[in-house]
């Protein structure tokens, strides 16, 4: 409320009216949009390092015993990884397209490509529940359980009683391979979430006709934090499915 | 109906404030869906490549090809290419930083020495031979099950411990 009045007095005394988007601690429109893509740029460097801690585990322990990163990559259904590529690669278009048209004002098409953005975000992680779930079923959770389903009877009640000295051909050190594969496509996952969250928010905004071809900051930003999704999974989708 | 404000703006402010308003590059959707194109064709080379046989070369090809889209997302989709330096050397430098990282870590495996647990020496990880540094064999009665295994291999001036059983005790 204080807020309000003072813009509105700054606004007088400059002699011409605000948006009533420009928070008053900012010179202009310009630098309010600008600063939010800094704070975003930064914001995307602490999370590829984030990611960066898993990437180097990857290389460690890939490092230490590259075949069974090569025998245990196989297990992984590079089909689906595929075609979650394209997925997320089509839903980062839809993401820059939702943005050209906010720029431009064409408030209905920013809709529609959020929410085929959002579509394929769910797509993603329908996928990823498919993949999941079949690892769960091998036995290829890491953990106590590892080597058999995870709702088998082994695994139900007391736990794994004798760990298989193999699974599937796998040395039962391929647990390594299957934790990272977890831990870096469930952090990748809960982006994708994230992802959700934001661009539902964006969505919701844009359809209360918040953006103008002046001010469309949040669509901008929401669509960076997509973008970054896709990043990540573009390193990946090789990495993890197609181990040399 | 925000529209109708901006253009007020334009009018009001069009010669004293060049940067008042928001001036964001648009960007063709031809063109965006070209990069798309681009995108899907890499995946496709990436699937490819990884079907040959090129030994270490295909790690640092399926890496290549992953930057190469990194690239195209970041400078066209995220729009680097069109904003204010400063971001693109934010965003390079986390690759950067990640790199040391990386390289830093993996120096410091692959050249520290560790305890040879059959004689208490100190061993290159990766091949089994003595390592110059880090520890010195010590006997203490802590370590006595080392100590005995060590007195048992004195022979070996350099233990041999096989590149694939770390743990296997040297045996000639």
């Amino acid at each position: 409320m204080s807020t309000a009045s003072s813009t509105e007095h700054a606004a007088a005394s400059h002699g011409h009216e605000h948006p009533k988007w420009l928070a008053h601690h900012f010179d202009s429109p310009a630098q309010q949009f600008d600063t939010a893509k800094l704070g975003m740029w930064i914001f995307i460097c602490t999370e590829i390092l984030m990611f960066g801690g898993l990437f180097v585990a990857y290389a460690i322990f890939r490092g230490q015993e590259p075949q069974m990163f090569h025998q245990a990559h196989e297990h992984l259904n590079w089909r689906l990884g595929a075609v979650n590529t394209i997925v997320l690669l089509f839903s980062s278009l839809t993401a820059a397209l939702a943005v050209r048209q906010s720029q431009v004002g064409d408030r209905k098409g920013t809709s529609r490509y959020l929410v085929l953005t959002l579509l394929c975000a769910f797509g993603f992680l329908c996928i990823k529940y498919i993949e999941y779930t079949a690892k769960l079923d091998h036995g290829l959770l890491p953990g106590r359980c590892f080597g058999h389903p995870w709702f088998g009877d082994h695994c139900i009640g007391g736990g794994a009683a004798v760990l298989p000295a193999a699974v599937h051909g796998l040395s039962t050190r391929a647990h390594m391979f299957f934790a990272i594969y977890f831990m870096m496509t469930g952090l990748h996952g809960v982006h994708v979430l994230v992802g959700i969250g934001v661009l539902s928010w964006v969505l919701m905004r844009n359809m209360r006709g918040d953006f103008s071809k002046g001010y469309f900051t949040a669509v901008e930003i929401g669509a960076l934090y997509w973008h970054l999704v896709d990043l990540v999974w573009i390193y990946l989708f090789p990495l993890l499915y197609l181990v040399g | 109906m925000s529209n109708h404000t901006n253009d007020s703006h334009d009018q009001a402010h069009g010669d004293d404030h060049e940067e008042w308003d928001v001036h964001a590059h648009i960007t063709d959707t031809k063109f965006l869906v070209a990069i798309f194109s681009a995108l899907i064709v890499l995946t496709v080379i990436t699937v490819a490549v990884s079907r040959v046989d090129l030994g270490s070369a295909n790690t640092f090809v399926a890496m290549l090809v992953a930057t190469v889209k990194a690239g195209l997302v970041a400078t066209f989709f995220m729009h680097l290419r069109h904003e204010k330096p400063f971001n693109t050397v934010i965003f390079i430098s986390a690759f950067v930083f990640l790199g040391i990282f990386i390289f830093f870590t993996l120096d410091d495996l692959s050249t520290r020495g560790r305890i040879d647990p059959a004689n208490g020496v100190s061993v290159y990880a990766r091949n089994g031979e003595l390592a110059p540094g880090g520890f010195t064999p010590i006997v203490t009665p802590e370590h006595g099950a080392a100590g005995e295994h060590g007195a048992a291999a004195a022979g070996h001036d350099a233990p041999a411990a096989g590149h694939d059983a770390p743990a296997a005790p040297a045996h000639h």
